[in-house]
């Protein structure tokens, strides 16, 4: 009996249908050697929000007993392949319907292989990912994060690239041949079909070792019964904030214990505190309440609220005193004023760095103009 | 009918209360607009307020069982309640308080509803809570111009030509939404008249949004704001365009920002300079071309887009406003 | 309307000539609820028409809003209740429907809120008349449910109802169902008592730490996944199972202070020792059928009756004692469940399936009757009872549910 299963670990409408085209190639693709195959994404991410990490999956059996022995169970529950469109959903995933992070190759077999899509290397994708006690295999498909919105897909062949990548890494999901004539029948585009042979030829497989990773316990949270949750569907509000860090100075809201934005948020904001003016308006028009205001007037992005939309950028009016940055190049959800406290000198060397890194690999989320994507993708061609 | 609370307009963004009552613990999308609205709203109210609100994006995504991020009190009602929602909330307490069986205070009421909520399903219930002047309540209906939390479906307050899962460009039908948008608040000013204030308002001007939010809240009686509310799910754009699109919403003439107050109508922002003829228009392609929503558009499309907005400030009776033109008779 | 003066009511315990609509409404007076909503629909509204002239002569203080629709009228009272406030509501048929997404709401958010439902056929056809499909629809969604006989029930239950409903180890809504026509628009001598009385006997209505309030800072209701909604069921469910004791001390306690009531709060039994043949009904049939059965006891015919006064919770284990000794169960349904296990109507299913685990099951045989206002006489009665009299005899059900009284 041999069934294959695979997730594709996305962030939610950026991601949906490069994530739904790669689910259905899979089966479309299964079809081609006479096997039987459903795609479905998680019902608990739907509806969908932005940037919010969700999952969908393919799976494909010899026959339809056997993919009911697996559909028996709605969300499987482990998987051959980890297909991760977005790599800074390396450090976990923690979809807006559940609670407790969930590393990103908890359903991973054992030498199952994760797909990460990325520009980072085998290393420092590994120093994100969670520790396991069995050895995996990581596939990295060399390019730009690909996002783009609910009603205009950016055709970058991402999905087809990962589908090469695929079927070389799973042989047993299915041959070459059958994953091109699935792709040249659902895409129509002979450019597609050469992407995917050429991840095909170039991908590769880094052994994942058990206790390579990050050694964290991810966060988990127990679900309470009838018995101690409160009756007439009541939860306690969030309490009242206070001073900068409980001092008297500024001001610091209380937040949530239960959910943390880190696995909402492929960029973050660095902050250049030296040429800050303190005109309010990223804290103002910060949607999810992020920036504490330190005793000197100065804006903090707290990281337990930050999503990472980079409104706080858009608002600013100093040039690169706030800057969207991708997340990948963080290892802690540490304060930057702090840090800045500490060694002002350190802070801005190592803040201006990360801003010249960003100039250099644009990072959009999104439909920008109408026809952006096109002049995006000639762009990525090029380089 | 009971006292307010002393909340006086807020001169200057340094004044603004730095205190949060809307803090983290929703699970909203990135560059949600709407989640900014709820809290430059409940910041402006403050602590001593119970907030309503109906089924939509903010409450299914702001409010997922065993977390919340309102330090108020907070209830969920029903899609089409926001208006018996607020009634029945401050009766209650009006009650209550008249006879003895509650300390005397003045407590803000406000209750929200989306589009979908409001100027669908909700609009009688809200049509009918303005009506009862013995109580102080706001409704604030924030529009995000489609049903975004069930997965962008068009509603009656979805701008024409828009995309979405009920309105989808096809191969014979490029334009499946052919609706023109609802014009609420001017629908609630005129119907209402011991209403005493209702007021049109974006996100994208923190302060200003503030300041209504009071204005709305110590005026005495029932009172209505409409905001509208980039969504970058919906809307389909980069979510840190939010900001910027809400000004664009506004710089192209197609939003108008005004108060109306005791029956007067006062424009405010970017809408006054330009109901004055100080400030031309921006190209409605300039607002149009920057969502994904409308990438379907041809140019002729974006042409009647334009000449429809034209029309309200060119030939409406109060521009921009009441659709209303003065016979010559 | 009362003949009472207003300054008078309540002062001394006073007889009346009321209906059971205007029992009701003095029943709200003297509970001193806070918001009361109204829609007009017949003939359920008698009781808002007199909820308004009690206000308007300043018999008692509340906030009285006439709302623009049922959902409305249900959606107000509820979320009065959840800052703390006494509530009244009701309707009737399909305007009972109109709120129908309100009222489950109602349930789930564990709001004491108290209802009359006029009990009227549902549209279309539009009939005025009694039926009770109207209330019996919303049996699954965590309701108290009540079907009162007399004006003097009605004022009695009502006061009740808030007791029970509001009380912190139940927090449910009840409805207090009453015939229409029969009770909403006929009058009958109502003893009222006064307000010392109650006061004694209905504590105020405390939410505690369920109240919202800025002093409670709480979230309610904030939306589930599967992950918490079984949870939030099961806490109902024990609510609606604790309410069973709840509502017998309450009536025990009741009959203290005012002196009246039956010896269970549940059913209400007639001539049922040595019964062989039971008949079991709700609301005001229980007329007709007393009448039926003086009569043939007369005759020497040992006939009985029950009447189901809370119909939720089921009073299951009072009926398994009363009907477990008699020889046929003969149910009278004032509503019809169409497609049902036996094409018959909701209380001959409910009853039967609560008399399945008995020993010695009695026979069961179903009459619909007197739908959409029709009145059931005595000699409907009469031939429901020759009916079963045949089965027993026979020891043959020739026709399980019987449509009594329908022109072929």
């Amino acid at each position: 009996m041999s069934t294959v299963a695979v997730e594709v670990v996305y962030r939610g409408i950026f991601q949906k249908t490069l994530a739904r085209n790669i689910v259905r190639t899979i089966v479309f693709a299964a079809r081609k050697e006479g096997k039987i195959g459903t795609a479905f994404g998680r019902y608990g991410d739907s509806p969908e929000r932005n940037g919010i990490p969700a999952k969908q999956f393919a799976v494909v059996a010899d026959d339809p007993e056997e993919l009911d022995e697996t559909l028996a169970r709605y969300e499987p529950t482990e998987v051959d392949v980890t297909i991760n469109v977005d790599d800074t959903l390396c450090k976990g995933v923690e979809s807006w319907a559940w609670y407790g992070l969930q590393p990103i190759n908890q359903l991973t077999k054992p030498d199952g292989t994760l797909i990460v899509t990325s520009w980072q290397d085998a290393d420092s994708l590994i120093r994100d990912m969670h520790q396991k006690d069995a050895p995996i295999g990581l596939s990295i498909v060399k390019g730009t994060v690909s996002f783009s919105g609910l009603w205009v897909y950016k055709d970058d062949h991402t999905d087809v690239r990962i589908l090469g990548t695929l079927a070389k890494v799973c042989p047993q999901l299915v041959s070459l041949e059958s994953m091109l004539e699935a792709i040249q029948e659902q895409m129509d585009n002979e450019t597609k079909v050469a992407s995917a042979q050429k991840s095909f030829d170039l991908a590769s497989v880094r052994p994942v070792e058990p206790g390579e990773g990050n050694p964290e316990t991810p966060y988990k949270f127990e679900l309470p019964g009838w018995k101690t949750m409160e009756e007439g569907v009541v939860i306690r509000g969030i309490e009242a904030g206070a001073g900068f860090r409980g001092g008297d100075g500024g001001y610091q809201p209380v937040r949530s214990e239960v959910f943390k934005k880190y696995s909402t948020r492929s960029m973050r904001p660095v902050i250049n505190f030296e040429t800050c003016i303190k005109c309010t308006l990223c804290w103002l028009q910060c949607p999810d309440t992020c920036f504490d205001v330190t005793p000197d007037g100065l804006y903090d992005a707290n990281m337990e609220s930050c999503c990472g939309c980079g409104v706080c950028e858009a608002v600013c009016p100093v040039p690169d005193c706030v800057t969207m940055v991708s997340e990948a190049d963080f290892e802690d959800n540490n304060s930057q004023y702090e840090m800045w406290q500490e060694d002002k000198q350190g802070y801005n060397s190592w803040m201006t760095a990360l801003v010249d890194k960003q100039k250099a690999e644009t990072r959009t989320h999104g439909f920008h103009h109408v026809g952006g994507y096109a002049e995006e993708i000639s762009e990525m061609t090029e380089a | 009918m009971t006292t307010v609370q002393d909340l006086p307009q807020i001169k200057g963004v340094k004044n603004i209360p730095l205190e949060e009552q809307f803090t983290s613990g929703h699970r909203t999308c990135q560059g949600c607009e709407s989640a900014l609205v709820m809290r430059l709203m409940i910041k402006a109210a403050g602590p001593r307020t119970i907030v309503v609100g109906s089924t939509g994006c903010m409450y299914v995504a702001n409010t997922t069982y065993y977390s919340t991020p309102w330090v108020v009190p907070w209830m969920h009602t029903q899609l089409g309640s926001s208006g018996s929602a607020a009634t029945g909330t401050a009766a209650g307490l009006a009650s209550m308080m008249r006879k003895g069986k509650m300390k005397q205070e003045p407590i803000n009421v406000i209750a929200f509803c989306g589009d979908g909520g409001g100027a669908d399903m909700g609009l009688s219930a809200i049509s009918a809570a303005l009506q009862h002047d013995e109580y102080n309540l706001l409704i604030l209906m924030y529009d995000n111009e489609s049903y975004a939390n069930t997965d962008i479906q068009v509603s009656g307050s979805s701008p024409w030509g828009a995309n979405s899962t009920f309105s989808p460009p096809g191969k014979v039908h490029r334009i499946m939404n052919k609706r023109w948008k609802k014009n609420m608040a001017p629908m609630l000013a005129t119907g209402h008249p011991n209403c005493r204030y209702v007021a049109t308002a974006c996100g994208s001007y923190g302060l200003d949004f503030n300041n209504k939010i009071r204005r709305a809240l110590t005026i005495g009686g029932p009172t209505f704001i409409h905001s509208i509310d980039p969504c970058p799910k919906g809307w389909d754009y980069d979510p840190k365009f939010s900001h910027e699109l809400g000004m664009l919403a506004i710089e192209t003439g197609l939003w108008v920002q005004y108060e109306i107050i005791d029956g007067e109508l006062i424009l405010n922002g970017p809408s006054r300079s330009i109901g004055r003829g100080i400030r031309k228009r921006k190209p409605i392609g300039d607002y149009l071309t920057r969502q994904g929503r409308f990438a379907h558009l041809t140019p002729e499309d974006i042409q009647y887009f334009q000449t429809k907005v034209d029309e309200t400030w060119e030939k409406w009776w109060m521009p921009g406003v009441i659709p209303l033109t003065m016979s010559d008779e | 309307m009362t003949t009472i003066a207003p300054s008078e009511l309540f002062q001394t315990e006073k007889e009346d000539l009321i209906s059971g609509s205007e029992a009701i409404a003095l029943a709200c007076a003297l509970a001193d609820v806070d918001v009361i909503t109204a829609y007009p629909i017949r003939p359920y509204d008698t009781v808002m028409q007199y909820v308004s002239k009690l206000k308007a002569d300043g018999v008692f203080d509340c906030d009285f809003i006439v709302a623009e629709s049922e959902h409305s009228q249900f959606e107000i009272v509820k979320h009065a209740s959840s800052v703390g406030a006494r509530t009244f509501c009701g309707s009737s048929g399909v305007g009972w429907f109109y709120a129908f997404e309100a009222i489950t709401v109602t349930a789930g958010l564990r709001m004491p809120v108290v209802a009359m439902v006029g009990n009227r056929a549902l549209d279309d056809p539009g009939a005025f008349g009694t039926e009770h499909n109207d209330a019996l629809a919303v049996r699954d969604l965590g309701w108290m449910l009540y079907w009162v006989a007399t004006a003097q029930e009605a004022l009695d239950t009502a006061l009740l109802a808030w007791r029970v409903a509001e009380d912190p180890n139940v927090l449910l809504p009840m409805a207090i169902s009453c015939d229409g026509s029969f009770l909403t628009h006929s009058q009958a001598i109502v003893n009222v008592p006064t307000s010392d009385q109650v006061q004694k006997y209905l504590p105020p209505y405390d939410r505690g730490k369920l109240q919202l309030h800025p002093d409670n800072p709480i979230t309610v209701a904030p939306q589930v996944n599967e992950d918490w909604l079984m949870e939030i069921r099961r806490q109902s469910d024990e609510a609606m199972q604790r309410s069973v004791s709840v509502i017998r001390d309450a009536y025990e306690d009741f009959k203290k202070t005012f002196n009246r009531g039956d010896p269970s709060p549940f059913i209400e039994e007639y001539m049922t020792e040595d019964a062989e043949i039971i008949i079991v009904g709700m609301g005001t049939l229980a007329l007709p059928v007393k009448v039926a059965i003086r009569r043939l006891r007369e005759a020497g015919r040992k006939i009985g009756f029950v009447r189901v006064k809370f119909f939720r919770p089921f009073p299951t284990e009072e009926l398994r004692q009363v009907l477990g000794s008699s020889k046929a169960v003969c149910v009278v349904d004032r509503d019809y469940s169409f497609g049902s296990p036996s094409f018959a109507g909701v209380l001959f299913h409910e009853l039967r399936s609560a008399l399945y685990s008995l020993e010695n099951r009695p026979m069961m045989l179903n009459f619909i009757a007197g739908l959409g206002g029709r009145e059931v006489h005595v000699n409907d009665v009469n031939h429901m009872v020759d009916i079963v009299q045949k089965a027993v005899d026979t020891g043959k059900i020739e026709q399980e549910s019987t449509w009594i009284g329908v022109r072929e």
